[in-house]
């Protein structure tokens, strides 16, 4: 731990933009599951921590079919709501971990070395969630996915999405990926009949699968397509190939499940 | 900044982003949470805010101002051990005993939570906690044990008994 | 008898429950320094520069220690079973490994003792590395070791562990069918939650008292007392307590190191190693490349066996030798296979050294050899208890390396084992005991294997 580090703790919303500015120098710590490990083993050093925990960016909102979800809303509070985002926060860590984690720093975890992070890049991304974020040039809203490459330079304050009249999560856990997450595809289904889909662990961050979108129609065809959307990896506990054998089976896993829930 | 761990408030000069574990370890000297990874994958860490399971190498020490900590040494004493602790003395859950700290807490929270003898449901609960001597089995009869109630008697020996194959074991 | 068979409470069962035992990493002595260690961040290298003063001239720094501090820098740790020395304490003029040691730091704090390894000046000249050991005896591999590439001090100089028994060509010629199988068990890390630490106390008296988490206290005092050069009564080891070892905390990883910074700072140090330092540096169980042939009748009789073992010793040979050693003797499982041509070969390579790992060498050989049992089963199409009945050892029966067994239990451990798990056998199966072979269990080709119990 660098002794030297400028710690801010905002006490509000507003105190938290003020501190994090631009995004130059500073760390946002959510509940620290990500962050603090990276700083006690050295590789993170910085100059100001923004300690968002005391800020009031928690709560889940319902605005008619309209969700907000707050930056610091823990992942554990999201283990409820219906597929995609239930399933999919349930399936982070283990009960400590999901209790500490917030959804903030789940969105805005840089891509993992050993093994993939941001779990519910991908459920949002299926919601076709929106993003509301302050930094350079000030508050912003727009899509996650026009987000996710800004990431790491932005302060997530919520993310709203509108409730799906389906939505499905298969993921794959391995014993010996300690629950890590290897890979995952969410799915939705909006009212209209429009069919989202999106893959997380099969590329650096959480990814739409369009191809396998387009063919969706037909299950095999449609797990089939979704290669064509990822590069997927090797890293600490699972293999680019394993990836590529995995993903059409959870592709074709979700759009059973999405069809049945019609 | 104050800390109240097991009762007892302290005051604290670490810096609110220094890790519980290391403000409990170091600062304050209290040694029960272990230090096995300071990852958040291990779980030997692991202690109870407001009753609640958390890992202490991940939570920056400004998160738990206010909170009552609860760290092993809390759960109870030599002359006076939770039944949760017998549990695991009588069912020989610990052997080499790094993990056992973390696994206690876990289990305590899960039977404050209304936690059964169900073992799927053990077993998410300590889902985060890793254990490499036991092969867990003997941990999870005991939060068993702990969420029916049984009680032990710690001094119990079979003198003279012996094993056979056909029985396999004492018991 | 009072314990055998009695419920006894484990006697460190108590202060578990209560977080009153008291690991290394618990104890606690006022003004002790923190340690972080320079490893090397190459497989293979010379190491061409090695600067300390910039570290050492940091404020808050109380000894940087090299190789140069060692009075014995290279100490077999089983040079009583005949293993030579080969591995520096800390590295000199190369490194052999990705997280070899090459100094080390004791200072006020753990950002201090970092800061200070950041500043240690260190040059290298990378060279190229080998990792497979079925590239270790080609003419053009990379040179890992100042002997070559495998370990050759087995007795009389041997450059391998070599057992001849019977007439390996009789068994092949005779040989209704040979069946081959190659086995390639990867490396195991142990893992132990706690991870190596070490707290050495350098007392007024002169002595050392040295907290450590090692499996084998007096073999540890023992390796501290030779690389430092002083007599046992020098050392205080109090041990006892360690947070799972599994065989990975026998290789006294830091307490001479601790012990060095310790009297040169004249002040406690500890080291803890990170995970990540558990995980990358700390020696493992080896992986292992075994080729097994055998030569089987149809009807299920395992005429003769002839393997190769390639162990993989890491850079340097700690106990891997001994690990090979025991590995030969069990090479034909419990099964008799009365000629034999076994060659193991202790192989370096750039990997971390291999260790001890819960009865290493045997358990590597144990997978390979019930394995091809099973494979022999499957080629000639017959039941793998069965045949595995057929060549149990029995009494009188004798091992790769000519001991008699007195009292094998192979027949009964497979036959309860095949009864537990419901798998039928024919009578004369369930009712073969362990005795003396005789009639259809003793070929004229287990005849000359066969030795005298009483004997033994």
């Amino acid at each position: 731990m660098d002794a030297a580090t400028e710690v801010y703790m905002p006490g509000s919303e507003e105190e938290a933009i003020a501190a994090f500015g631009d995004g130059t120098d500073i760390v946002v710590v959510g509940g620290g599951t990500i962050v603090v490990p990276e700083m006690s083993y050295r590789r993170l050093q910085p100059a100001k921590a923004l300690m968002l925990g005391r800020a009031g960016m928690a709560g889940i909102r319902r605005e008619g079919s309209r969700v907000t979800i707050g930056a610091t809303t823990r992942v554990a509070e999201l283990a409820d709501l219906p597929s995609p985002l239930g399933p999919c926060a349930s399936n982070v860590a283990d009960i400590e971990i999901r209790a500490q984690a917030t959804v903030g720093g789940n969105i805005c975890a840089g891509s993992g070395n050993e093994a993939p992070r941001g779990d519910l890049q991908g459920a949002f991304l299926a919601l076709g969630a929106t993003v509301r974020s302050a930094g350079a040039e000030g508050v912003a809203e727009e899509s996650l996915e026009d987000f996710l490459p800004k990431r790491r330079k932005r302060l997530l304050l919520d993310i709203s999405f509108d409730e799906p009249a389906a939505g499905a999560f298969a993921g794959l856990d391995r014993p010996h990926t300690h629950d890590y997450t290897a890979l995952a595809v969410s799915g939705a289904r909006s009212a209209d009949g429009t069919i989202r889909l999106a893959a997380t662990g099969a590329g650096g961050s959480g990814t739409r699968l369009p191809s396998a979108e387009a063919a969706a129609a037909d299950f095999e065809a449609g797990g089939q397509a979704a290669l064509g959307d990822v590069t997927p990896h090797d890293d600490a506990i699972a293999s680019a190939w394993y990836r590529t054998k995995v993903l059409p089976v959870l592709v074709r896993r979700v759009l059973t499940e999405l069809k049945e829930s019609a | 900044m104050n800390l109240t761990v097991n009762g007892v408030t302290h005051e604290i000069d670490s810096s609110p982003l220094t890790p519980l574990l290391d403000v409990l370890r170091e600062e304050l000297g209290i040694t029960g949470a272990k230090a096995g990874c300071h990852q958040g994958g291990c779980g030997a860490c692991t202690v109870l805010i407001d009753g609640e399971p958390r890992r202490s190498c991940l939570m920056p020490v400004g998160y738990a101002d206010g909170g009552e900590i609860m760290t092993v040494e809390g759960l109870g004493t030599l002359d006076d051990l939770s039944p949760i602790q017998q549990a695991f003395i009588h069912h020989y859950a610990a052997q080499c005993g790094f993990c056992t700290s973390g696994m206690l807490l876990a289990g305590q929270a899960y039977i404050d939570h209304g936690g059964t003898d169900d073992e799927e449901a053990i077993q998410n609960a300590l889902a985060g906690h890793v254990c490499r001597c036991t092969g867990y089995s003997k941990i999870i009869d005991a939060v068993a044990a702990t969420a029916r109630g049984d009680s032990f008697d710690l001094t119990e020996t079979a003198v003279g008994k012996h094993t056979t194959m056909a029985t396999g074991g004492a018991e | 008898m009072k314990v055998v068979g009695a419920r006894i409470p484990r006697y460190d069962g108590t202060a578990h429950v209560t977080g009153r035992t008291t690991y290394v990493d618990d104890v606690r002595v006022p003004g002790t320094l923190w340690t972080k260690a320079l490893r090397s961040p190459h497989h293979h290298a010379a190491i061409t520069k090695l600067d300390t003063s910039k570290a050492e001239a940091m404020e808050g720094v109380h000894a940087v220690i090299t190789w140069k501090d060692v009075p014995l820098l290279e100490y077999g740790h089983l040079a009583a079973l005949g293993i030579p020395a080969d591995e520096p304490l800390l590295a000199k003029d190369e490194v052999r490994y990705l997280g070899q040691p090459i100094a080390l730091v004791a200072a006020e704090n753990e950002d201090l003792a970092a800061e200070a390894v950041s500043r240690i000046e260190v040059g290298f000249e990378e060279r190229p590395a080998l990792f497979d050991v079925r590239q270790a005896f080609d003419a053009e591999a990379p040179e890992i070791h100042h002997e070559g590439n495998w370990y050759k001090h087995f007795e009389e100089e041997m450059d391998r562990r070599q057992i001849r028994k019977g007439d390996i060509k009789w068994a092949f010629d005779n040989a209704d069918t040979i069946v081959q199988g190659v086995y390639r068990p990867a490396a195991i890390e142990h893992a132990p939650i706690e991870t190596q630490v070490c707290q050495v106390v350098p007392e007024a008296n002169g002595r050392l008292t040295i907290y450590s988490c090692t499996q084998a206290l007096y073999f540890s005092m023992g390796v501290v007392a030779a690389h430092l050069q002083v007599p046992l009564n020098k050392l205080k080891v109090v041990g006892g307590t360690t947070g799972g070892g599994f065989g990975g905390k026998v290789d006294t990883a830091t307490e001479t190191m601790c012990s060095l910074l310790a009297m040169k700072s004249g002040r406690p140090v500890k080291w803890r190693w990170t995970r990540e330092e558990e995980f990358l540096c700390s020696s493992t169980r080896a992986p292992w490349h075994m080729e097994i042939a055998d030569a089987v009748t149809k009807d299920g009789w395992i005429l003769g066996r002839k393997m190769l073992t390639l162990h993989d010793s890491g850079a340097y040979s700690r106990f891997s030798p001994y690990g090979l050693t025991k590995h030969s003797f069990h090479h034909t499982g419990a099964y008799t296979i009365p000629n034999l041509e076994f060659d193991g070969y202790v192989v370096y390579t750039n990997r971390t050294p291999t260790t001890a790992m819960r009865g290493f060498g045997v358990t590597s050989v144990s997978f390979a050899v019930e394995t091809h049992m099973s494979r022999i089963a499957d080629v000639l199409g017959l039941d793998p208890i069965e045949i595995r009945l057929k060549n149990a050892n029995r009494i009188g029966d004798t091992s790769p390396n000519g001991i008699v067994y007195t009292d094998p239990s192979t027949v009964l451990t497979i036959q309860t084992m095949a009864e537990t798990t419901g798998h039928e056998l024919p009578a004369d199966y369930r009712t073969m005991t362990s005795e003396p072979r005789s009639g259809d269990l003793l070929p004229e080709h287990l005849v000359a294997q066969l030795g005298n119990p009483e004997e033994h």
